[in-house]
């Protein structure tokens, strides 16, 4: 019998560690933005809709909502909006409800 | 298995020339392709010349609208030093002579035509829905005039003769495979016939082009076949490169072929995986994923993306790998790969369900105009990386590698030396130096066709752009859209039910690439 299953058990661990070591390629790949809301303006929000090639944004008068399960990290947000959008560095998106994807981020950028 | 060393230069570019050029005009060379402009009348003769020299295939053919809709046909010539030319026709009215009679490859395009720019082959042959779902409506328009009347659906009888009947699969699959309907007709263990349905996952992707800078549209053109994102999106890359006179420096186009082969390698390792999946082989089919999960993982460390996603842009790349990880880590992920092979090669169990299943033989390859490991594997030499006059594939010719039993076992044969020689190639590109440098684009009119070899086979972009060097029309052919008319063939090569797993997998081709 394995000695890793043995020690399992004796352990009450049945399963390996998730992650069973951290991925070093992690930090340089893409992931869904994460926003700065004292950065948003409801205008740069517009362009932000605007390049977005999926459904992943709109807005609804003063509040951003950002649907991670739309997104694709393809960054084009970012790109128009640089110091509102960072990556999030988060790949762990599992939900049990497609509605815990969807954020809301308050627009609390002044217009210029 | 045989490789095929680079062939020397020859005449066959010359005589198709010359005697399409006979029958038309000779009208522009864009990149080093030379279009012709071919009078309506003249277009049934100059498909029969053309289709009858030896060494050429029809590779493509698709429409683009103005006043008139005009036809263009993309001939490869591949006996000796291979290339294309394109022909172009005005079409006046809603018919054009019955193209796929003369050159078969062409049906399938026939169908998408009709589809997207209401004109249709004479005679009245029926042509399938292809691209647009029944239900499309306004979210996916067509390209250009919508057909007088709807595409037929190909839907066999569920019946058929009383002895065969038709065993609907799809289009919902098991597990992440892609939307894909076939119509299985059976006699209860032998495949009679086998159609399919691709339109599940049309998304409109060269409707979407339309209005859009290059710069902006790689972004979806990558898309259009995932899994070949750098393959697609270095051929629409020199597509706008031919349009536009520029060329991507020497070291950024090494840059693309080191993405372009470490996308063979694991699309080459995924494909191990499922036909080990296809065979009940979960051991193999474990052993093939971790090595499909170390050169995905490798793509990461080195490109910043799994699956090599925004690697190429516009006159050259944005971004370079990390050459030092490759170096390091590239013999461990490919020695992965190569164990599981060897220990594949050898079981008995796995061999067996390979050989002599899903055949087809070279003449079918030729006139299916089959391309990639598909059409190599029934002897046929074809591989796009061939056609380039400069460039890394010019500085490091590639040994294309063949096989001549056309069946499951010769495919899989053929991406097992082509998974070697992308390492042999990767190592050379690397030697003499990568680089994230690109050629400003600029904006004007223009036309040009580019190409790339995709794991799939050969993969190509026709690009239209206007004074703003805004995009008119768009064509993206992925090899999928090539290879999928010659998956029912080799499907009913005295094959049973439980063949076309294996058959599909040593295809390894996608939804998308067909349905884009």
């Amino acid at each position: 019998m394995p000695v890793w299953f043995v020690r399992g058990l004796r352990r009450g661990v049945v399963t390996t560690r998730y992650p069973a070591r951290p991925d070093s390629s992690a930090a340089s790949l893409p992931t869904p933005p994460a926003f700065r809301p004292r950065e948003l303006t409801c205008e740069l929000v517009d362009r932000m809709i605007a390049v977005c090639p999926g459904p992943a944004l709109r807005r609804s008068d003063k509040t951003l909502v950002f649907d991670a399960g739309a997104c694709t990290a393809c960054g084009w947000c970012a790109r128009v909006a640089p110091g509102a959008v960072a990556s999030s560095g988060e790949f762990e998106l599992a939900a049990t409800d497609r509605s815990a994807l969807v954020k809301t981020i308050p627009i609390l950028g002044e217009q210029q | 298995m045989t490789a095929v060393e680079p062939r020397a230069p020859g005449g066959i570019r010359e005589q198709l020339v010359r005697t399409l050029a006979d029958l038309g005009r000779l009208r522009a060379q864009d990149g080093g392709v030379i279009t012709i402009r071919i009078p309506a009348g003249a277009l049934e003769q100059a498909t029969h010349a053309a289709a009858g020299t030896p060494g050429v295939r029809l590779a493509d053919m698709f429409a683009a609208d103005g006043d008139n809709t005009v036809l263009r046909l993309v001939w490869a010539y591949e006996a000796d030093e291979p290339g294309y030319v394109i022909t172009e026709t005005e079409i006046d009215g809603e018919q054009y002579p019955p193209l796929s009679d003369i050159a078969p490859a062409a049906f399938v395009e026939e169908c998408e035509i009709y589809e997207q720019f209401g004109i249709r082959p004479a005679g009245g042959k029926p042509l399938n829905r292809l691209m647009l779902p029944p239900h499309a409506a306004t979210e996916l328009p067509t390209l250009g005039h919508e057909p007088s009347r709807p595409p037929e659906e190909v839907h066999a009888p569920h019946t058929v003769g009383g002895q065969a009947f038709e065993f609907p699969f799809g289009p919902v699959r098991q597990v992440g495979v892609e939307s894909l309907y076939y119509g299985l007709v059976t006699s209860g263990e032998e495949v009679v016939d086998l159609y399919l349905f691709t339109w599940h996952k049309h998304r409109g992707v060269e409707w979407r082009l339309r209005g859009k800078a290059v710069p902006e549209a790689i972004f979806l053109a990558e898309r259009a076949e995932g899994l070949s994102a750098v393959a697609v999106g270095w051929a629409f890359a020199a597509a706008a490169e031919a349009a536009l006179g520029v060329t991507p420096p020497p070291a950024a186009a090494r840059t693309r072929a080191v993405a372009l082969e470490l996308e063979r390698l694991y699309n080459h390792a995924a494909a191990t995986a499922a036909l080990c999946q296809a065979t009940g082989l979960s051991v193999g089919q474990a052993a093939a994923e971790i090595a499909l999960e170390r050169l995905l993982r490798l793509n990461a460390s080195s490109f910043g993306h799994r699956y090599l996603f925004g690697v190429v842009e516009p006159g050259g790349v944005g971004r370079a790998p990390d050459a030092d990880v490759l170096r390091r880590e590239l013999p461990g992920a490919y020695g992965e790969l190569r164990r599981v092979a060897d220990a594949l090669l050898s079981t008995n169990s796995f061999v067996d369900r390979l050989e002599a299943c899903g055949i087809l033989t070279a003449e079918q390859a030729r006139r299916l105009g089959l391309v990639g490991p598909v059409g190599r594997a029934t002897g046929l030499a074809t591989d796009a990386r061939l056609a380039v006059a400069a460039g890394p594939y010019a500085d490091h010719p590639v040994n294309v590698i063949t096989a001549v039993s056309g069946d499951v076992f010769g495919r899989f044969q053929v991406m097992l030396g082509e998974a070697a020689e992308s390492v042999r190639l990767i190592t050379q590109f690397l030697d003499e130096g990568t680089g994230a440098d690109r050629t400003l684009v600029p904006s004007r009119a223009g036309t040009g066709l580019g190409w790339a070899e995709s794991s799939r086979g050969e993969v190509l972009a026709w690009v239209a752009l206007d004074g703003a060097g805004r995009i008119t029309r768009a064509r993206l052919r992925p090899g999928s859209a090539r290879n999928w008319r010659g998956f029912d063939d080799a499907c009913r090569s005295q094959n049973v039910f439980t063949d076309i797993p294996i058959i599909e997998a040593s295809f390894w081709l996608t939804a998308a690439g067909m349905a884009r």
